[in-house]
């Protein structure tokens, strides 16, 4: 009953099932759970969970000037404490390389990736050029996207340096399955983890104070030290959600551009009702900073204000840059990947161009700058005529694309509520990670899973 | 035809300037440039001494790109309406360009340079031009003769003409309309080399004696010589290298534009005005030179202007 035995769904890895139809070994205590509930309850249970999205006001905003809430699918994934192992050491792995060669970037020392290349990203800031962050971190919170090709070959597609979303996504629907659907969890031993705790104590690192216990590891605004704030573009930002959801789980005040001004003696200060209080550290959720507080890239520059994540990061995640990150974790940390990356090829080199051109209908060719799915072709979901284009556009502007072999990953369970049934849907995992100033990375069990 | 034969001259020293300055309707928070304004290493060329400066100041990182082209990345964060980049200093010049033995242009094929210089490029698309090219070069397989009747052509064809196109003015309608100035005949130039596969690429630079806006040529590619320069706009196959000074190479004007970049502001960019200068002289010149000069360069409105707010830089369409 929990099985789908059509031939869509063994043409694909399936997360739930082998190929012959039978349960994996990780699903077998949730398909019992869903068969003894009954999918007609299920899909009820579904939309009690669905009011509830929106009464909390889950969304995520594609255009500004429409309500739109988070689709949510709350059927489980299931990752074996084996396979997270493995992701969770490559993910810090990953983010620890990164961060390493954005320091030596920025310190005028790199040479894994060529100049060409590098210093022409949109996203390398020539006026970090010199500078250090706080205790050398760019990178403090980290989303990577994944997919799994199957039996434990999880592969990187993208990573996402700058202002990564998501997490509270995670957090959210998680915490609303372990209260809707209890009986789901009850059939796990889930690995734990303190969000709240790994961020409070990466923000305290970054001005040198100690580590707090978990739980309750919070309370930073009550006492003011360090004085964090959470730096929004405002309600009509794609991911307010996420910017109110996360100021209340780590209760710090969540600010607009005009709440703070760089002061004359160039530290960084919130009004407030009382006084102005001076900002030691900003978790921002905005890119260009300036254009919200007018001196505030200076002022971190100058060493007057720690920010979360630091400015620059984006040149690494860089969809061409991101070709070199093997050689930077053997770089950094003599060590090999963990994780595979998807093949890739760069057209700003004569011989890959022309490899591009002549496999091109076999490729995905992705805009060098773009993210979230912009920009993205999928070659073989496209016609003749739109190769043409393309391969036009790459002998134009060779600089602009990037070219990765298709890959395929794996599908996951989707319950459909409308037919009550359990559909088989493409599925990627992205992971959040923290790197503190003391050194330490959390990486936080699960995902965000999303469905294509 | 004889190639000109380069006379044993002593290296020459010039002095350059280019500078350039733009004008905001509101202000800009942030300015994000990169410029191709300093005389590339090598082929004949060593500066011995070049800056640049901008006002207001910003901070910035040089590298080559992947033609070799000297790049700066400069950003600018201070609030400016008005925005000015300069570079000066002094360039050594090798005398002429070497003889050459002509080639047959079958030889020229699955060169490394093949793949690159005789490709569609932005501005320059060979399939576009390719049936007057055969027209003018006729069938000869002689790299000399091949390159000499299309220059020629190209410079006796294409009636010398400011203010017809624009920067983003393709090879193909500079044939259609028969008329540009030294970046069009450049453009339509390299079209026809391609299309005949003789692999050539855009130069610009500046000329030494005439004080105002930068030039442009061709070079096409010799297996034994690399490099070797023609002039539609004048004419010349192989010019005086003492008399140019070449600041980037690339496929088109689209790789080289001195200045290449986005700016943040509700504005927009309402006026612009460049100026060039060559002469040989050994002392560099100064920034107050650069300003000076700059007082008399013509200056271009754009009485509309182009909306320069943009918290990402647009991307291509496909």
């Amino acid at each position: 009953m929990v099985t789908v035995s059509s031939e869509k769904a063994v043409e694909f890895y399936n997360e739930w099932q082998d190929a012959l139809g039978n349960l994996r070994p990780q699903y077998s205590g949730l398909g019992r759970s869903i068969e003894s509930l009954g999918l007609e309850n299920l899909a009820a249970r579904f939309a009690e969970a669905g009011k509830q999205v929106d009464l909390d006001s889950v969304t995520f905003y594609l255009d500004p000037g429409k309500y739109r809430n988070m689709p949510t699918d709350f059927v489980p994934r299931v990752i074996p404490l084996e396979h997270w192992e493995a992701i969770a050491a490559g993910v810090e792995q990953r983010l620890r390389s990164i961060n390493m060669f954005l320091v030596d970037l920025y310190a005028g020392q790199q040479d894994i990736v060529p100049d060409d290349v590098i210093y022409s990203s949109q996203h390398f800031y020539p006026e970090v050029q010199g500078f250090r962050p706080p205790k050398d971190v760019f990178v403090h919170i980290y989303g990577i996207d994944l997919v799994h090709l199957g039996d434990g070959r999880y592969v990187v597609l993208e990573d996402n340096l700058r202002i990564p979303s998501g997490i509270s996504y995670q957090l959210k629907s998680r915490q609303m399955v372990e209260e809707m659907f209890p009986e789901f969890a009850g059939e796990y031993d889930i690995l734990p983890y303190d969000i709240r705790n790994a961020y409070t104590n990466m923000f305290r690192s970054l001005v040198g104070a100690p580590p707090v216990p978990s739980p309750g590891g919070g309370a930073l605004c009550r006492n003011q030290d360090p004085f964090v704030v959470l730096l929004t573009d405002g309600k009509y930002g794609a991911a307010f959600f996420e910017h109110r959801y996360l100021s209340e789980e780590l209760d710090i005040p969540l600010v607009e551009g005009p709440d703070l001004y760089v002061g004359p003696d160039g530290f960084v200060y919130a009004r407030t009702l009382d006084q102005d209080v001076k900002v030691d550290v900003i978790y921002r959720r905005v890119e260009d900073l300036d254009l919200f507080v007018p001196g505030l890239g200076e002022a971190y520059l100058d060493g007057k204000v720690a920010l979360v994540n630091g400015i620059g990061t984006g040149a690494a995640d860089d969809k061409l840059v991101f070709l070199w990150v093997p050689q930077m974790i053997q770089r950094y940390l003599g060590q090999t990947p963990i994780l595979e990356q998807a093949t890739s090829y760069n057209p700003a080199d004569a011989e890959s161009r022309r490899f591009m051109l002549e496999n091109l209908e076999r490729l995905v060719i992705k805009t060098r700058q773009g993210y979230g799915g912009l920009g993205v072709f999928v070659m073989p979901d496209l016609g003749e005529g739109y190769k043409a284009r393309v391969a036009n556009n790459i002998l134009q502007n060779p600089l602009a694309f990037i070219a990765q072999e298709t890959l395929d990953f794996s599908q996951h369970m989707v319950f459909n509520e409308q037919t009550r049934t359990l559909e088989p849907h493409h599925v990627d995992l992205r992971v959040f990670a923290v790197q503190s100033g003391d050194g330490t990375v959390s990486v936080f069990p699960g995902g965000l899973t999303r469905v294509a | 035809m004889q190639a000109n034969v380069g006379s044993p001259i002593a290296t020459v020293t010039a002095s350059f300037i280019y500078a350039v300055r733009y004008g905001y309707s509101e202000p800009v928070i942030n300015n994000d440039n990169q410029l191709r304004i300093f005389p590339r290493e090598g082929e004949g060329q060593s500066s011995s001494h070049a800056e640049v400066w901008s006002i207001p100041s910003g901070r910035g990182v040089e590298f080559k790109d992947r033609f070799g082209n000297r790049v700066h990345r400069l950003r600018v964060m201070q609030p400016h309406t008005t925005f000015i980049v300069a570079a000066a200093g002094t360039v050594h010049l090798s005398p002429d360009q070497p003889d050459w033995v002509d080639l047959p242009i079958s030889e020229l094929t699955d060169l490394p340079e093949s793949f690159e210089f005789t490709a569609i490029s932005p501005l320059v698309d060979p399939a576009a031009v390719s049936q007057t090219a055969f027209a003018a070069a006729g069938d000869t397989n002689s790299l000399l003769s091949a390159v000499k009747s299309v220059v020629q052509w190209v410079y006796e064809e294409i009636v010398y003409k400011r203010g017809t196109t624009t920067v983003a003015t393709t090879a193909g309608q500079v044939l259609e309309a028969g008329e540009g100035v030294c970046q069009d005949k450049t453009h339509l130039t390299l079209g026809m080399l391609r299309a005949l596969n003789i692999p050539s690429r855009y130069a610009s630079g500046l000329i030494s004696g005439q004080t105002g806006e930068t030039h442009s040529w061709v070079e096409f590619y010799h297996p034994d010589q690399g490099w070797l320069g023609a002039d539609p706009t004048r004419g010349v196959i192989l010019p005086p290298a003492s008399d140019y000074v070449k600041l980037g190479v690339g496929r088109d004007y689209t790789d080289v534009s001195p200045v290449t970049g986005s700016f943040l502001s509700t504005g927009a960019a309402v006026d612009v005005a460049a100026i060039a200068d060559v002469r040989l002289t050994e002392t560099a010149p100064t920034l107050e030179d650069a300003l000076h000069l700059l007082e008399q360069a013509y200056v271009v409105h754009n009485e509309t202007g182009s909306p320069g707010y943009s918290l990402e830089r647009p991307e291509k369409d496909l």
